[in-house]
C-alpha cells in the first residue's frame, strides 16, 4: 500500500504525522492540551500562517518567493483600522480597500519580475521596504487619530463567533484549503502553476501564459496577505507596528514542511497548511513546556532542519 | 580585477572566430561592478552637494569617519554574503550569526591583552564553525540553501539570546580603537585589506571552484570540482566575515544585543545586489558589495539632509533598489550588446 504512494504524497502524509504526533507529545506534557477547546485555539492561530501560506505557496510553485509578506500584513491591518474607523457600516467598503490594496502590491511585484527582468528576491524585499514606508509615514508612525480605531465588529465576530463549535475563521480556512487545493489540481490555471514551476519555457511553448499567470499569482500572495492583516485585527482588536513580522519566516516555513518544493513545480496547498498546523503546535508544546524563548528559538530552528533532511532533500541527479 | 568567468566569454569569441577589443571585453564582464562603483560616485556627490547646501562646508573628518564605522560591518557581511551567492546561495542566517558574536565579544572581550585577541579570534571561528554548519547542510544534506540558512537563522538567533539575554556587556576601548577609531576614516585600512583578500581569493584554486560551481555545478563538477567542498568552504568563509561584522558592530556599539544584528540578514542581501553581485551565482565582484554596503549608508545619509520625514526611510531605500536594479540591468544588457 505504500509502496504505491508518491513521493509527493509521502510529503504531505508525513507533514500531517509531524501535526499529530506535535499534539500527541502535547498532551503528554501537559494534560488538556489535546482537549477540543485547546486544539481549536491552536488551529486559529495556525490559520493566520496558513492563509499567508497559501499565498507563498502560489508563488513558491512557480519558483519565486514572497518576502513583501510582512509589511503587506501590517498595512493591511492598519488600513482595515483606519478606513472602517471600528463602524460596521463602514467594514464591506473597508475590506475591499484592503483587500484591493493587497492586490495592487502583488501585481507591481509581479509586473517588475515579469516585464523588467527584477529577481523575486529583490523585487518583493524591496517592496516590503516600500510598503513599510509608506504605512508608517502616511500613519505618522501610527499616530494618527484613526489609527487607534478597533476592529469593526463584524470583523471581530467572523474571527471570534463560533459555527458548529468551532471558531469561524477556522471554517473560513478550511474554505481556502479546499478552494485552493481544487484550484491547483483541477483548473487549467492550476495545471500552468505546476507547468511553470516545473519549466517555464515548456510552459510557454505550450501555450501557458506564463506572463500572465505569473503577474496573478503574486496578485493572489498579495490578497492573501492582506486578508491574515484583516483577520488578525479582527483577532487582536487593534493593528500594531510590527504584527506582520513572524509570518514571512513561518509561512514560507510553512510552505516547505508541508513538502513543497521551495525550486517550485512540486507540492501542494494541503502539505502546506498541514506545516501550518505542525509549526503552531510546536510553538505551543514548547510554551506548554514553559521553554525560554531561545530554547524555543534553537528547536524551532532544529526541527525545521530535521524535517527538512528527512523528506525535503533533492534527488540525487 | 580579472574578468569575471573570462574563460567562457574567450572561448565564446573563438569560437565566433573574432575577438573582442580587450577593453570593451573587460567593461562587458565587469559591468556589475562599475555600475555600482558609479552609483556609489554618485551618491557621494549628492551627498556632498547637500551637505554644502545644509551646513555651509564640506563634510570633515567628523562625518567620513562616522560613515566609514557605520558601514564597517555591513560592508564585512555583504562580503561574505557575496562568497556564498556567488555559489549560487544564498545567506539568511548572517542576522543570526552578527547577533551570536556580536553577544559573545560583548561578554568575553574585557581582559588582558593577549585575552582580548584570543577571544577576538576565537569568535571569529565560532562564526566560521556557524558558516560550517550552514556549508555542511547545504553541501551534504542536498537541501536548498534559502530554508537551511532560514532554520539555522532561528537556531543562532536562540543561541545568541542565551548568551545575552539582555543588551550589555562591554566592549574595552581599546578594542573600539583599534577597530573603529573616531579619530579619523583608519578603519578603511580594514576594507584595503579585505579587497587585496578578495582578489588573493579570486585567483586562488578555490575562488576559481567557487564561480565555477555557481555558474554551471553540473558542469564544474564534470570537470573534476568537488561542489560540495567548494560550497562548504565558502559558506565558511562567509560566517568568519559575519563574524568580523559582528565584531565591528560591538566595538561601534561599546557593547551588546543579541538581536540589534537582525537588520543584517536583508541588508546584507540589498548591499550585494546593488554592488553588481547577480543571485544567479556566478558573477559579481566583494569590492561590488563594498560598494553596495556604502551605497546604503549614503542613501540614508542624503535622506537625513534631504530632511525626509524617517518614517519614510525604507520606502525610499525601497524604490532606490528596484530602480538601481532595473536600470542596472537594462544598462549591462545594451553594454553588453554592444560590446559583442
Amino acid at each position: 500500500m505504500l509502496a504505491r504512494l508518491t513521493p509527493d504524497m509521502m510529503r504531505i502524509i508525513a507533514a500531517y504525522a509531524a501535526a499529530v504526533a506535535l499534539f500527541v507529545i502535547g498532551a503528554f506534557v501537559h494534560p488538556g492540551f489535546a482537549s477540543f477547546p485547546s486544539v481549536t485555539s491552536i488551529l486559529l492561530v495556525a490559520s493566520f500562517v496558513g492563509l499567508v501560506a497559501a499565498g507563498q505557496c502560489f508563488v513558491i510553485l512557480i519558483g519565486g518567493i514572497d518576502l513583501s509578506v510582512p509589511w503587506v500584513l501590517n498595512a493591511a491591518a492598519i488600513l482595515l483600522a483606519t478606513s472602517s474607523l471600528g463602524q460596521d457600516s463602514r467594514a464591506l467598503y473597508a475590506i475591499a480597500l484592503t483587500l484591493g490594496m493587497g492586490a495592487l502590491v502583488g501585481a507591481a511585484n509581479g509586473v517588475l519580475i515579469v516585464w523588467f527582468g527584477v529577481p523575486a528576491v529583490v523585487m518583493t524585499l524591496a517592496m516590503n521596504g516600500i510598503v513599510e514606508g509608506l504605512a508608517l509615514g502616511l500613519s505618522g508612525g501610527m499616530t494618527c487619530a484613526a489609527c487607534a480605531s478597533y476592529a469593526p465588529p463584524v470583523v471581530a465576530a467572523a474571527v471570534h463567533g463560533v459555527f458548529l463549535g468551532v471558531p469561524a475563521a477556522l471554517w473560513l480556512w478550511l474554505i481556502v484549503v479546499l478552494v485552493v487545493s481544487f484550484v491547483l489540481s483541477f483548473t487549467r490555471f492550476g495545471r500552468a502553476t505546476y507547468a511553470i514551476g516545473n519549466n517555464p519555457r515548456a510552459a510557454f511553448l505550450a501555450g501557458v501564459n506564463v506572463n500572465l499567470t505569473t503577474v496573478f499569482l503574486y496578485v493572489l500572495s498579495g490578497v492573501f496577505s492582506a486578508l491574515a492583516g484583516i483577520l488578525l485585527v479582527g483577532f487582536g482588536g487593534q493593528a500594531s507596528l510590527g504584527m506582520g513580522d513572524p509570518y514571512l519566516f513561518q509561512s514560507i516555513a510553512a510552505v516547505v514542511i508541508g513538502g513543497v518544493s521551495i525550486l517550485g513545480g512540486r507540492g501542494s496547498y494541503l502539505g502546506a497548511a498541514a506545516g501550518a498546523v505542525s509549526l503552531t503546535a510546536l510553538v505551543s508544546v514548547l510554551l506548554a513546556l514553559n521553554m525560554p524563548e531561545y530554547g524555543r528559538s534553537i528547536i524551532y530552528g532544529v526541527v525545521i532542519l530535521a524535517l527538512l533532511l528527512l523528506y525535503g532533500r533533492e534527488q540525487r541527479e | 580585477m580579472p574578468p569575471e568567468s573570462s574563460a567562457v566569454g574567450e572561448a565564446r569569441a573563438h569560437a565566433a572566430g573574432t575577438r573582442r577589443p580587450r577593453a570593451a571585453h573587460v567593461i562587458g564582464q565587469n559591468i556589475g561592478l562599475i555600475l555600482a562603483a558609479s552609483i556609489l560616485l554618485l551618491s557621494v556627490v549628492v551627498f556632498v552637494g547637500m551637505f554644502v547646501l545644509e551646513q555651509h562646508r564640506l563634510p570633515g573628518n567628523f562625518e567620513i569617519t562616522s560613515t566609514v564605522n557605520n558601514t564597517m560591518p555591513l560592508a564585512l557581511a555583504a562580503i561574505g554574503q557575496t562568497v556564498v551567492v556567488l555559489t549560487r546561495g544564498i545567506d539568511l542566517s548572517v542576522g543570526g550569526v552578527v547577533d551570536l558574536t556580536n553577544a559573545l565579544a560583548a561578554i568575553y572581550l574585557p581582559g588582558s591583552e593577549a585575552h582580548m585577541a584570543l577571544v577576538a579570534a576565537l569568535v571569529v571561528l565560532v562564526g566560521a564553525a556557524a558558516g560550517l554548519v550552514n556549508g555542511l547542510v547545504v553541501g551534504l544534506g542536498r537541501l536548498q540553501p534559502i530554508v537551511v540558512t532560514l532554520a539555522t537563522l532561528s537556531i543562532f538567533q536562540g543561541l545568541a539570546i542565551r548568551v545575552l539575554p539582555q543588551p550589555g556587556g562591554t566592549v574595552p576601548g581599546v578594542v573600539t580603537d583599534i577597530l573603529v577609531n573616531t579619530g579619523g576614516p583608519f578603519a578603511l585600512l580594514f576594507l584595503v585589506l579585505a579587497a587585496l583578500g578578495w582578489m588573493a581569493l579570486r585567483r586562488s584554486r578555490i575562488g576559481v571552484q567557487i564561480f565555477a560551481v555557481g555558474n554551471d555545478e553540473q558542469a564544474a563538477i564534470a570537470h573534476g570540482i568537488n561542489a560540495v567542498r567548494t560550497k562548504i568552504i565558502a559558506y565558511t568563509i562567509g560566517g568568519a566575515l559575519y563574524a568580523l561584522a559582528g565584531l565591528f558592530f560591538a566595538a561601534n556599539a561599546t557593547s551588546g544585543d543579541a538581536t540589534g544584528g537582525n537588520v543584517y540578514t536583508l541588508t546584507s542581501i540589498v548591499a550585494t545586489v546593488l554592488g553588481g553581485v547577480s543571485l544567479f551565482g556566478g558573477r559579481g565582484s566583494a569590492i561590488g558589495a563594498m560598494c553596495g554596503a556604502f551605497i546604503t549608508t549614503m542613501i540614508v545619509n542624503i535622506l537625513f539632509y534631504a530632511h525626509i520625514d524617517p518614517l519614510y526611510q525604507s520606502f525610499y531605500e525601497g524604490l532606490f533598489l528596484v530602480i538601481a536594479v532595473v536600470l542596472g540591468a537594462a544598462i549591462g544588457r545594451l553594454v553588453r550588446r554592444g560590446a559583442s
